[in-house]
């Protein structure tokens, strides 16, 4: 009973305090909105409106769909419709544009056996000229079916590497269809990064914010005043650990539900799994914070402990890219770091829409973290300040 | 209980092996007002720690009020109160919250935790200031609310760490009288203090620690009577050195220089320069030096009263008219100087 009072007093101590420091309430609902925001649109969005230029040499029928279809395509912005190729081929070499679709003057010409499309492409822009690379591929193919009766070809040129290189990507008229069925159906980017967005955003609140608590706390002597009363370490750490979830699980449901307004994010396994995945995550990061800040007297120490380990972590640990197209060693060094086994839990609750029972091996292995850095720090710290 | 606190053979090495704490042999009596001096880095704040169940020592033993501070820390902890000299409360929390929240952790039940705050509060005089953040209190006020929370367990054993320090004449004064009121209650205070009029005005009993030992300890003014005594032998060696080699050595030259002798000055109200000239040739005086004021002070090798009223005969003899004077003894700085520098030679050595 004694205990839970104690427990209670670091929670109501911190309510009190946001309350007390709108600023800091702000800060708190501020952050996880800003990390979303700025993942979500800087990073997860789809590229369009990408500004290319139309070289026509041609003039028809077929000529006019393919100009509608481009203009009529999201992915591109036709600055301008222009017939001189030489002239198209220096506004992408001046970077005016990120390149120009040429359409050879043979390319209405029933007669002509191949009509070679040329892709002028800045490729110094490597996000944007894959996608208008595949992007372009794609209005061919399907015009290329369209106009079955003509075999039509798209070249690319790369502008920036070799402007004369000129290799044809692919044969369009193709025997070959190819069904493409999407398990857990057509996942965007933004769905990829929100989980690990979330465990990330945790990640960095928890540990940056238990340093801030203890470390702070030793620091200007508040911490040796709990200690000086017949209170075990475990008693105050706990406390410090239930008051600290409590702030990071309400940021966490912001995100939760800054992510689903803002980006339309589907979580097929569920608010209250994905939440209860969060908790998980949550405590074992505060506790990874109470491990290192044992023994730190001051917030800058911690910062400077802590630092080039959640730093790595967050590049390792999966949350921008899939682990398995990092070279071997980080992907070993990944499976280190506790914020890889979130990324994963997450992402198969939010993503494949799988239970807690089918993302055990991780909340295992995280509980597993937490157990571990708990008992060690708890033993580690010291009353002293 | 004859002594409140006690410690034998207490000794603290860090993990670098840095000895803090010395085979230190202490006893403050209980109900008691003690005063912990020693300079920076000389071992206080790490045997108050150990006192206060921050820290283990690493050999030796100590008690608190009967109870060994490693076998019943929790009995110590309930037993011992802390005023730091960092004012450690929250600071978003308000005086009253801050005072709750150390009496739920002490366990303080819940029906008269608020009564014995109120009562606390009414006696350090911050109830005005009840509902206010300590983070908006002035430096007086928040060491009365340190004060409140410290005491709010009924603690047998008060440490003050540099209590008064930065605190307006008034508020040192209010909490000067406030600590004698605690005092008078039964609590047992242990002061550290860089003050010595603080420590001289309050404490009962005076340790001086330097490189983790106890180098001197006994009442301030048992102190500066034993100052006077070593002072008026070693002046007594030196002068029948003197006698003995008609040279003085470079070594007995700087002592007689710092020598805390009995000072003595006087302001004249018909300043003259044959008073100073006469004086400066009279035996017993040691040297003249006149301030901006024209106050004259001397420093007289003398420990008796008789040496003073010859002096003043002297100078009225002389025709001076004597406006005030004032004698000086040796102060507790005098002996915290002499005691610290006297260690600081043997750790060089």
């Amino acid at each position: 009973m004694l205990e839970l009072k104690k427990f209670w007093w670091m929670i109501k101590k911190e309510l009190i305090s946001l309350k007390r420091h709108p600023g800091r309430l702000v800060s708190i609902i501020a952050f996880p909105i800003i990390m979303i925001l700025l993942f979500g649109y800087g990073m997860g969005g789809e590229m369009t409106d990408l500004p290319i230029l139309v070289v026509s040499q041609s003039d028809g029928n077929l000529t006019d769909l393919t100009l509608d279809t481009i203009k009529t395509t999201e992915t591109y912005h036709v600055v301008e419709v222009i017939d001189d190729m030489d002239e198209g081929k220096h506004r992408v070499d001046n970077g005016e544009v990120k390149a120009a679709i040429i359409l050879p003057s043979d390319y209405d010409d029933d007669s002509s056996q191949q009509k070679s499309v040329t892709l002028y492409l800045d490729s110094s822009d490597q996000m944007a000229s894959q996608i208008l690379e595949s992007s372009t591929q794609g209005i061919f193919y399907r015009l290329s079916n369209v106009v079955a009766a003509s075999q039509t070809s798209v070249s690319t040129q790369n502008a920036s590497i070799e402007p004369s290189l000129v290799h044809s990507l692919s044969n369009f008229k193709d025997d070959i269809s190819l069904h493409i069925n999407k398990i857990y159906g057509n996942i965007k980017y933004i769905d990829f990064l929100v989980p690990a967005v979330l465990g990330m955003t945790v990640m960095f609140s928890c540990m940056m914010g238990m340093g801030a608590t203890i470390a702070g706390e030793r620091e200007t002597g508040e911490l040796a005043r709990l200690f000086m009363t017949p209170t075990s370490v475990s008693t105050v750490i706990g406390g410090k650990i239930a008051a600290k979830l409590l702030i990071e699980l309400f940021r966490a449901l912001i995100l939760i539900v800054m992510a689903i307004l803002l980006f339309n994010v589907s979580i097929k396994g569920g608010i209250l799994q994905t939440f209860i995945v969060l908790v998980v995550g949550a405590l074992c990061f505060v506790s990874f914070g109470i491990f290192f800040s044992a023994r730190t007297s001051t917030q800058e120490d911690y910062a400077q402990i802590v630092m080039p380990f959640s730093m790595p972590m967050m590049f390792v640990s999966g949350v921008f890219y899939p682990i398995e197209t990092m070279p071997w060693i980080l992907q070993k060094l990944a499976y280190v770091f506790p914020l890889t086994y979130l990324n994963d839990a997450m992402r198969g609750i939010m993503l494949k829409g799988q239970t807690l029972g089918d993302v055990w091996f991780d909340l295992v292995i995280l509980l597993g973290f937490t157990l571990l850095f708990f008992i060690i720090g708890v033993k580690r710290f010291n009353r002293d300040v | 209980m004859k002594n409140a606190i006690e410690t034998h053979e207490l000794t603290k090495i860090y993990n670098n092996n840095f000895k803090a704490v010395n085979s230190l042999n202490l006893e403050i009596p209980n109900k008691s007002i003690f005063g912990m001096l020693g300079p920076n880095g000389a071992g206080k704040t790490t045997t108050i720690k150990m006192l206060t169940c921050l820290i283990q020592p690493t050999s030796g033993c100590a008690t608190v009020c009967g109870y060994d501070v490693q076998k019943n820390p929790d009995e110590v902890r309930n037993l011992l109160g802390m005023v730091p000299q960092q004012v450690s409360l929250y600071k978003d929390l308000t005086v009253m919250e801050n005072s709750q929240l150390c009496a739920d952790y002490y366990g303080i039940p819940a029906d008269e935790r608020d009564s014995r705050i109120e009562d606390l509060m009414e006696l350090v005089d911050i109830e005005y200031a009840r509902d206010k953040r300590v983070g908006q209190l002035s430096g007086g006020q928040k060491q009365k609310a340190s004060l409140v929370a410290s005491l709010v367990h009924r603690p047998d054993i008060l440490f003050l760490d540099e209590p008064t320090i930065g605190l307006d004449p008034t508020t040192k004064r209010t909490l000067w009288d406030l600590i004698r009121e605690l005092n008078d209650n039964g609590h047992t205070i242990i002061l550290c203090s860089h003050d010595m009029h603080e420590v001289d005005m309050l404490c009962d009993n005076v340790g001086i620690i330097n490189t983790g030992n106890l180098v001197a300890y006994d009442t301030p003014q048992g102190l500066k009577d034993s100052l006077l005594e070593e002072n008026k032998k070693e002046l007594t060696d030196a002068l029948s050195e003197i006698h003995s080699e008609n040279e003085v050595s470079k070594s007995t030259q700087e002592k007689l220089e710092n020598l805390s002798l009995r000072k003595m000055s006087f302001l004249l109200q018909n300043h003259d320069e044959n008073i100073v000239s006469n004086l400066q040739n009279m035996d017993d005086v040691r040297s003249v030096e006149i301030a901006r004021n024209g106050r004259i002070n001397l420093r007289i090798d003398a420990f008796d009263d008789m040496v003073v009223q010859n002096i003043l005969k002297d100078v009225i003899a002389s025709g001076g008219i004597i406006k005030s004077i004032y004698t000086e003894e040796p102060s507790l700085e005098d002996v915290f100087i002499k005691a610290t520098a006297e260690v600081d030679e043997d750790a060089r050595a």
